[in-house]
């Protein structure tokens, strides 16, 4: 079957340091990726092809690229070289409750970020029910409060659930499954494994070694910004173990 | 991508745009019930100063078209649109900053969003201008033509200058956070350089050429046009229109380049 995410040499570029000097005319006239001295490769000559069903870990050490190159994929974040084509539409579980507004109601947010995803008010509605149930009985009973009156459990909780009643086919996952208590970690858990079972497409970074066990036959090892291993995820997971534990390393 | 496909794409997500509308004017009015009392108290206390010091102090009424009050509630409450539209574009993008991370949006969506909600505050507040209007119409103070229909002309073309000063401004403001001040220093300086408590008829020569191309002199005009004897100047109004293509074009051509940038840096 054609891929359904298909990454060809694909980078971005950051500033080293976030305080830069910029003059307005030298941003609008030259473009503002021309103060290169400072610059560093995020991502760099990332390759590889996903197929539809697929489930991928994304492994490395932190600010290695891993949730630079996720967010790339999700286009919200745009490359500097190269290209990623998605094919099919993108539930990402990046900022869970970036969507959601303070004053409004828990019944309004639902409406709200659904909305933003692409759900109608009458797809809303149909799955309402489900969401609600999902995030459990504390958010059920607290629906026409105000959004920030939820703890933050909550709050993660409810975000967790609508994504995850999209209908895309492919899954984005950046170091959510970590949230929750036990009990929520459980159902997110099922959740994500009758989300493969419907066959979508999962790509998770996770620094948790079961996570990665548990849902993905697929490894991608980025260290420093470039992919060093496409495999098996028992594969990658045992360089990346072997590169980390190594004293001294070429990553230091 | 070209600017027709940018286009495109924000109009599909049309549905989008009018969520996120709707939010910003729940989350306004849920606040407070007065939400809408603020809209349009604003603009008229202002309003009543500059009648108070310009007729009742001075008297020089003479200034704008008459019935001075009238003619000054016009403006001011399009200048509240286009002055409170330019405060919020410039941080449209900085203020809903997680959403625009987590959700791939034409990311021109924010700005159009802004403009509208601002613009259906506009919208909202103008049975209060019907109300004066009508007033005055009575005591037939008011010179009620067939210009009238020009209004939503200035309403449209409002919109589309905004628009385009917002795409301009948002993703210059992500990156140069000072820009906010300068904004507001700016937005001061332009308030008298628009013929919002004055008429662009009265100012002497040469002035009145430099105002003329004041995108914003065009946008009153129109507006104004079905309320006032005064004729329509044609000229300022064909100005404002080709300002406001160009602006659009500029602004489109920024944010296109910028946006890369901006998305690394929220």
């Amino acid at each position: 079957m054609a891929p359904v995410i298909i990454a060809d040499n694909l980078g971005i570029e950051f500033y080293r340091s976030r305080k830069r000097k910029l003059s307005l005319r030298e941003m609008i006239f030259k473009g503002a990726t021309t103060h290169s001295t400072e610059m560093f490769w995020a991502v760099r000559n990332a390759t590889f092809e996903i197929g539809p069903g697929e489930a991928v870990g994304l492994v490395g050490a932190n600010g290695s690229g891993k949730s630079t190159l996720l967010k790339m994929i999700a286009g919200v974040l745009i490359p500097d070289e190269g290209t990623v084509e998605v094919t099919k539409g993108v539930a990402p579980l990046i900022e869970l409750t970036g969507g959601f507004k303070g004053e409004l109601t828990a019944r309004d947010n639902i409406y709200l970020t659904a909305g933003l995803h692409g759900l109608s008010r009458d797809q809303v509605d149909e799955r309402f029910d489900d969401i609600v149930g999902f995030a459990g009985q504390q958010v059920r009973s607290a629906l026409d409060t105000p959004f920030r009156h939820f703890s933050s459990g909550m709050q993660v909780r409810l975000g967790f659930s609508v994504i995850t009643q999209l209908d895309e086919p492919i899954i984005l996952v950046d170091e959510v499954l970590a949230v929750g208590d036990r009990k929520f970690r459980a159902q997110c858990h099922a959740r994500m494994e009758n989300l493969l079972a419907e066959g979508r497409t999962l790509f998770l970074v996770s620094h948790s070694e079961g996570d990665l066990k548990k849902f993905c036959t697929r490894g991608l090892y980025l260290s420093s910004g470039e992919i060093v291993m496409d495999g098996t995820i028992d594969e990658t997971l045992e360089a990346y173990r072997s590169d980390s534990d190594a004293p001294a390393s070429g990553t230091a | 991508m070209s600017l027709a496909s940018r286009t495109g794409a924000v109009w599909r997500r049309r549905e989008v745009v009018r969520t996120l509308v709707v939010r910003d004017l729940q989350v306004r009015y849920q606040r407070s019930w007065l939400g809408y009392v603020w809209t349009v108290l604003d603009p008229l206390a202002m309003s009543a100063i500059y009648f108070l010091v310009f007729v009742g102090i001075f008297k020089r009424g003479d200034v704008g078209h008459k019935p001075y009050f009238l003619f000054l509630v016009i403006g001011l409450l399009s200048w509240q649109w286009f002055s409170g539209t330019l405060t919020d574009t410039a941080r449209s993008l900085l203020q809903d900053a997680k959403l625009v991370r987590s959700t791939n949006l034409p990311r021109e969506v924010w700005v159009v969003r802004v403009v509208l909600a601002k613009g259906i505050e506009y919208v909202y507040s103008l049975p209060v201008l019907a109300l004066f209007a009508i007033a005055y119409g009575l005591r037939g103070d008011v010179h009620f033509s067939w210009r009238l229909v020009l209004l939503p002309l200035g309403v449209a073309l409002q919109f589309f200058l905004l628009v385009g000063i917002g795409l301009l401004l948002a993703p210059v403001t992500a990156l140069v956070t000072d820009m906010q001040r300068v904004i507001r220093i700016l937005l001061r300086m332009a308030f008298y350089a628009t013929p919002v408590i004055y008429a662009q008829l009265k100012v002497p020569h040469p002035w009145n050429r430099i105002l003329e191309l004041n995108p914003m002199t065009g946008v009153l005009e129109l507006q104004r046009a079905g309320f006032f004897r005064e004729g329509l100047q044609v000229r300022a109004v064909l100005v404002s229109v080709v300002a406001s293509v160009l602006i659009f074009l500029l602004g489109s051509w920024t944010f296109t380049r910028l946006e890369r940038s901006v998305l690394k840096e929220i």
